[in-house]
């Protein structure tokens, strides 16, 4: 049975069953919203993720899921119409209910929320993203929805103000208004079929480049062998960044976004397995009770609209030297589990973090092999484990170094676990094979820390770039060390 | 801090999205997408710029370059800048051509296509080196009072430093942009993004080669201005009309964020050489300044902001004697130009800075040496001989520091700093983390220091309905110019606010404008909008007197039609403005007070302004504003530079980690006097807008440059403006009511800049907290006595100043 292919992406936009093809649905969500469907609402200001300005709210359940959609704060500029597939969008535009405001429109309003504007309907479908799942926010809470806007006119008193005072209104929630039974079924069926879609080659297209999203993942490992210029993606939150700085897409792309499977997390006694379309909001869910230090942890590093699109696996197949995540991965030993398809048979492994990392930006990868899930182990690791990111700026910042740091003792007060790992100190993230030998068996001590932080500090290489200078890395690198052994030892000179 | 005053008047329209900027007009057939073409080097000559390959693309319609422009050199204080540069270009971002394509991919291939052979020439890259070369923009200025030289001499104490303050980006969110549209005739119609519609009219006209009347120039609203488009946008709608003029098709200029932050100049970097003398119960005798300011590769507005920088050396302290000398260096950096202050806040850090450091070094409570200093009578004439009147500087000091508690934390903080420090290891949580207090003020003087842009005009058109359309030259960019200007008309003719649209700013209807700058937008364009309505009100309330006489049966509305009834005169009308009231859209004959007597005549607004049209009387005003009792004398350094003086006080208290020299802004409490406020909601926003704006060119906003002067730090993921979570823990702002500002439109004052100067305080906390570890090392306070705290104050710069020593040990060089 050949499965039945679709070339054009089908969503619902404020309601509407919309279909785009052919060359406009390689378009940025948010270039497309503002001059194919002209509304232009929606704002772009860094083309990055980084403002919130192009802020929509998109509900999304994978086929087969008996889950009810929810609605959820997502950057329009970074993704492409293609990776909206299925999914139900609003826009501000799509608020007011017969010419009355909605709740957050109006507190913003009388609030004085907004001065110049540009940055407004972003905020105003931040807040209405939180009022989705919230009734009330407290001020604290309605600041963290609000972590991924930025606005240069107001110092944000005025919105949290507004943000504060706002209460949802049934007449307005957008969850009834637009996630009908009807329309839920009738999008489903629409999108049950591989995506697969052609850039024309014309001065307007995209030459010739295809994107192709399977429903099974064999299907997307066949196709990852078998074009050897293909890119995989999953949320695509970075490379939705590079397109629009300039770099150009991949001849041949691959979204694993149609593969029910990759969106599954499970929990055991001894791990958590994270599949490769699970975003890091539902990560952050998960890990709550197994590893509350981590769940800490992914609530200071990126925005809720990134960590609402953004996967774990990307953060990992990125292996930017400062992910922030890999640190992590790399001092709890996490397993990556793969899938690939060679000489043809379908096969799956998994390899050891510890070994998948192998020089910058390359991994331990074979041809057309895909990251299909992250096994985290829990258990021994929750107890001691502490995370940490140092930026410029608190939140929403790329980190200067990072670091996950796991140090225990024994019955008999000797050093029985060491994993160190960094971010943002070399070319790749680090662990500290060295550093913990020694530490293993000792009795933790002032000279015996000192010694450590001194191998620590020899065996990094950090560089100077527009987040600090190598100096200042590893003054920080000494420094979040000396912290973690003096928090967890207590002072010990 | 809830405020439920008159909302801002798009505050529906923003809130829904349908508020419209220039690149939400919907795109005309045809319409082009335009981009810029620049090289990343610093100083290069060209050799061969090659645009044929880009011109082959399919999509590419026209490419034009430095030969295409008629009139290459603009700039709002000297002709030194090309639109388009030729055979050199002279900073990393200046603009070799610009290309119109059909697409945004056709563009962005039309630009990759573009060929440049270069050879590069020396470049000067900072201040010193521009100081070494003498490589300056303009000459020297000075302003003096008293012997300078003398008063140090026998000054009990003395104190020198070389201050540096960098740039900051504006980071509006509506990145430059303009649309301009071919029109017959060699006209050009431009929607510009711009906060000076009537310079963008002259440039671009001048780009194209055609008088300033074949251009008009619109503005609707801009996404956030803050001097970054004051003058820097002028060029920018250059481009799209030299590729509108070259295809006759219409063409739109959008930047991206990374190419206006590389192209486009920054808050001007400055480089202060002091000397201040004092005593030892902290009374400030002499301050000599030298300052040097970084103005990149063109003069564009730096001259001006030296001069403010200068003017407000002194800030809120009367010193007898005193020595500013500015200077403006020539670099081979994006011109620097305006941005939200100007150079007032440059001026500011210094004289803050230095009371920190005098608290430090007398072991005196900074405070107390401020009010000690502060303009009070008998003390009240400033550095260039100008009297502070309606000065409320004592009062706010006194007020902030009752109202903020700040003895109670003061002694709570030297408690906490006491326990950390005390600790056998800066490790332990309870010893991670010092904290500083500091209260600072602004005085900052209001009108352009060029006396001849504090010009305004406005038009005030009355329609037979009764509802108003106003004009001005102001530009609505959020601060709700256009709110107030509405209030103030509709005060004045005693109307309902929503019956008063502030329409589109155009130079069709007012030409020759100032920029909306300065934070005079409303002082200015208000006045004149308020001038024309009293002229339209003087008519009316003549024309009433006379209705009240008359039978109604013969009012015009029964027998103008008709001719049948002598048409009516009107005379009179500066008494009958007095005899009248305008109240509730309704006049009403009020009789001059203790004589004449009243008949209660009371007419609509409405119905009235019908009689008036069908009389002949004019319903259409035009208002020409001048501010008065200006005369700064640029070359003296002494006269009247402002009209008056908006001031203020803020008491911000830090918290730095010292691990990470992560700074947190505990608390603030800001006391602003704004005069008799017209929107208590809208300045309210000023002043907590502007103060976080200050703060985070204070503390995170850091801009990196590679070697040729490339700015790296060109997108929000590197350069970081706050973020919701930096707004302080605790925030209150107070507005002084203050009634007696005589010298302004309806006693009010500008709020637009001036708080921004009161985020000093953040950064001279983060001095404070270090004062306490100098207090206790010595070498710490030898470091920090040779070491003056930069601005910003990045983490690493603070834990470089925390702990100098971890980054001079010879692992870490």
């Amino acid at each position: 049975m050949t499965p039945k292919t679709r070339d054009s992406v089908v969503f619902s936009l404020n309601g509407q069953i919309t279909h785009v093809t052919g060359d406009d649905s390689f378009m940025t969500l948010a270039e497309w919203l503002r001059k194919r469907a002209l509304l232009t609402g929606t704002k772009i200001v860094c083309a990055e993720g980084d403002c919130g300005a192009c802020t929509v709210v998109r509900a999304f359940e994978p086929r087969g899921s008996k889950k009810k959609p929810i609605f959820e704060a997502m950057n329009s500029c970074i993704t492409s119409v293609l990776q909206m597939d299925g999914s139900h969008l609003v826009t501000v535009e799509g608020l007011k209910v017969d010419e009355e405001l909605a709740p957050a429109q109006s507190a913003m309003r009388i609030c004085h929320g907004s001065q110049c504007g540009f940055c407004t309907p972003g905020f105003v479908m931040a807040i209405t993203g939180a009022l989705e799942l919230l009734p009330k926010l407290d001020r604290k809470t309605a600041a963290n929805y609000m972590t991924g806007n930025l606005c240069r006119c107001t110092g944000y008193s005025p919105i949290l103000d507004a943000a504060e005072s706002v209460v949802s209104s049934p007449k307005h929630n957008l969850g009834s208004r637009y996630l009908t039974p009807a329309t839920i079924k009738k999008l489903r069926e629409l999108t049950n079929s591989t995506l697969e879609i052609h850039g024309s080659s014309g001065p307007e297209g995209h030459h010739g480049k295809v994107f192709y999203a399977p429903q099974k993942l064999a299907d997307a490992c066949k196709a990852s062998a078998k074009h050897k210029n293909s890119r995989l993606i999953a949320a695509a939150t970075d490379v939705g960044v590079q397109a629009n700085k300039g770099k150009a897409l991949a001849p041949y792309t691959i979204s694993l976004q149609n593969i029910p499977e990759l969106y599954t997390i499970t929990s055991s006694s001894t791990s958590v397995m994270v599949g490769a379309r699970v975003n890091l909001t539902q990560l952050r869910t998960a890990m709550t009770k197994p590893m509350p230090e981590f769940a800490r942890f992914l609530d200071i590093f990126a925005s809720p609209q990134i960590k609402n699109v953004a996967t774990l696996i990307g953060n990992l197949a990125n292996a930017s030297p400062i992910g922030d995540t890999l640190p992590f991965l790399l001092a709890t030993d996490a397993v990556v589990h793969t899938a690939r398809h060679a000489q043809g048979k379908f096969s799956r492994r998994k390899i050891k973090i510890e070994d998948f990392f192998v020089a910058y930006k390359k991994l331990a990868l074979k041809a057309g092999e895909i990251i299909t899930a992250v096994e985290i182990p829990t258990g021994k690791y929750a107890h001691n484990l502490r995370l940490y990111k140092v930026s410029q700026r608190k939140d929403l910042d790329i980190s200067a170094v990072s670091a996950a740091l796991n140090i225990d003792v024994n019955k008999s007060g000797k050093i029985s676990l060491a994993s160190l790992a960094f971010g943002g100190v070399a070319a790749t993230p680090v662990r500290l094979g060295k550093v913990e030998q020694y530490l293993l068996g000792k009795t933790p001590s002032t000279p015996v820390f000192d010694t450590a932080s001194a191998m620590i500090d020899s065996l990094l290489q950090p560089l100077s770039d527009a987040r600090g200078t190598d100096t200042y890395r590893r003054v920080l690198v000494t420094n979040i060390f000396q912290k973690y052994v003096h928090n967890t030892f207590g002072d010990r000179s | 801090m809830k405020h439920t005053s008159t909302p801002h008047d798009s505050s529906i329209t923003h809130v829904t999205g349908e508020s419209e900027y220039v690149d939400d007009r919907t795109m005309l057939a045809g319409e082009l997408f335009v981009g810029c073409f620049y090289l990343k080097v610093a100083h290069t000559e060209i050799e061969s710029l090659d645009i044929s390959e880009a011109l082959k693309i399919q999509g590419v319609e026209a490419v034009v370059t430095a030969k295409d422009v008629a009139h290459n050199a603009w700039g709002p204080i000297f002709q030194d800048q090309p639109i388009i540069a030729g055979n050199v270009t002279e900073f990393a971002g200046e603009v070799l051509a610009v290309v119109g394509a059909t697409t945004p991919d056709a563009l962005r291939r039309g630009l990759g296509a573009i060929k440049v052979r270069h050879r590069p020439r020396p470049s000067i890259l900072s201040i010193s080196q521009a100081i070494t070369k003498k490589s300056f923009i303009g000459s020297e200025r000075s302003i003096r009072r008293g012997d300078v030289a003398q008063a140090l001499s026998t000054a009990p104490h003395r104190l020198s430093g070389i201050l540096e303050i960098k740039g900051a980006d504006h980071f509006y969110l509506e990145n430059q942009s303009a649309v301009a549209y071919p029109k017959e005739a060699g006209q050009m119609e431009v929607h510009s993004s711009t906060q000076h519609p009537t310079e963008t009219q002259h440039v671009v006209a001048e780009a194209l080669g055609v008088n300033f009347s074949d251009v008009v120039c619109i503005v609707k609203r801009l996404g956030g201005g803050f001097g970054g488009k004051e003058s820097q946008s002028s060029p920018i709608a250059a481009y799209a009309a030299l590729i509108a003029k070259k295809t006759k098709r219409p063409a739109r200029i959008v930047l991206t964020k990374d190419d206006d932050m590389i192209m486009t100049g920054k808050r001007n970097p400055f480089e202060i050489h002091y000397e201040v003398g004092f005593d030892k119960s902290g009374k400030i005798l002499a301050l000599k300044s030298q300052l040097y300011s970084d103005g990149g590769a063109y003069a564009d507005l730096s001259t001006a902001i030296m001069e403010r920088a200068m003017l407000h050396s002194d800030n809120a302290y009367f010193i007898p004697n005193v020595e500013v000398i500015g200077q403006v260096c020539k670099t081979n950096c994006h011109p620097h130009t305006a941005f939200r202050g100007f150079g007032g806040p440059k001026g500011v850090a210094v004289i803050e800075g230095i009371i920190e450091d005098m608290a430090r070094e007398l072991k005196i409570d900074a405070l107390d040496i401020r009010k000690m200093n502060v303009y009070r009578e008998g003390h009240d004439v400033t550095h260039y001989g100008q009297v502070v009147e309606n000065n409320r500087l004592p009062s706010v000091f006194t007020e902030l520091e009752k109202t903020s508690d700040y003895r109670r934390r003061r002694s709570e903080i030297a408690a906490h700093n006491r326990t950390a420090l005390a600790a056998s290891s800066r490790f332990l949580p309870a010893s991670e983390t010092l904290r500083g207090l500091s209260m600072t003020a602004v005085k900052f003087g209001i009108s352009f220091t060029t006396k001849f842009l504090n010009q305004g005009n406005a038009l005030v058109q009355v329609h037979r309905d009764g509802s108003i359309q106003v004009s001005t030259g102001a530009v609505e960019m959020g601060q709700g110019v256009n709110t107030r200007i509405a209030m103030l008309v509709a005060e004045e003719l005693g109307v309902p606010l929503e019956r008063i649209r502030v329409m589109t700013t155009s130079t069709e209807k007012n030409a020759n404008t100032s920029p909306t700058a300065a934070s005079t937008g409303t002082d200015i364009n208000g006045a004149a909008a308020v001038l024309a309505a009293r002229k339209i009100k003087e008519r009316l309330a003549a024309l009433t007197l006379k209705l009240q006489n008359m039978d109604p049966e013969n009012w015009p509305s029964k027998t103008a039609g008709l001719g049948s009834y002598p048409e009516i005169e009107i005379t009179d009308l500066d008494d009958a403005v007095t005899q009248t009231s305008f109240h509730a859209n309704k006049v009403e004959v009020t009789g001059i007070r203790g004589k004449g007597k009243t008949k209660g005549f009371k007419i609509g607004f409405p119905e009235l302004v019908n009689e008036a049209y069908l009389s002949r009387i004019s319903l259409g005003e035009y208002g020409y504003h001048r501010t008065e009792n200006l005369g700064f004398d640029k070359l003296k350094g002494q006269g009247q530079a402002f009209q008056y003086f908006s001031q203020g006080v803020a008491a911000s208290e830090v918290e730095i980690n010292r691990l990470t020299g992560d700074v947190k802004v505990r608390r603030v409490d800001i006391l602003m006097d704004v005069g008799r406020p017209i929107n208590e909601g809208l300045d309210l926003g000023q002043v907590s807008g502007a103060f976080i704006q200050g703060m985070g060119w204070v503390t995170t906003e850091n801009l990196v440059y590679d070697r040729e002067g490339y700015l790296l730090s060109h997108s929000p993921s590197t350069y970081k403006i706050p973020s919701i979570q930096d707004t302080p823990r605790e925030f209150n702002i107070k507005l002084d009511h203050n009634p007696n500002n005589l010298a302004n439109i309806r006693g009010t004052k500008a709020v637009g800049e001036p708080p921004l100067l009161l985020s000093i305080s953040v950064w001279s906390a983060i001095k404070d907290a270090l004062r306490y570890v100098s207090e206790r090392d010595p070498s710490h306070l030898a470091f920090n006595r040779t070491h003056l705290l930069p601005i910003p104050a990045t983490s690493e710069r603070v834990l470089r100043h925390l702990e100098p020593s971890l980054f001079s040990s010879p692992a870490h060089k």
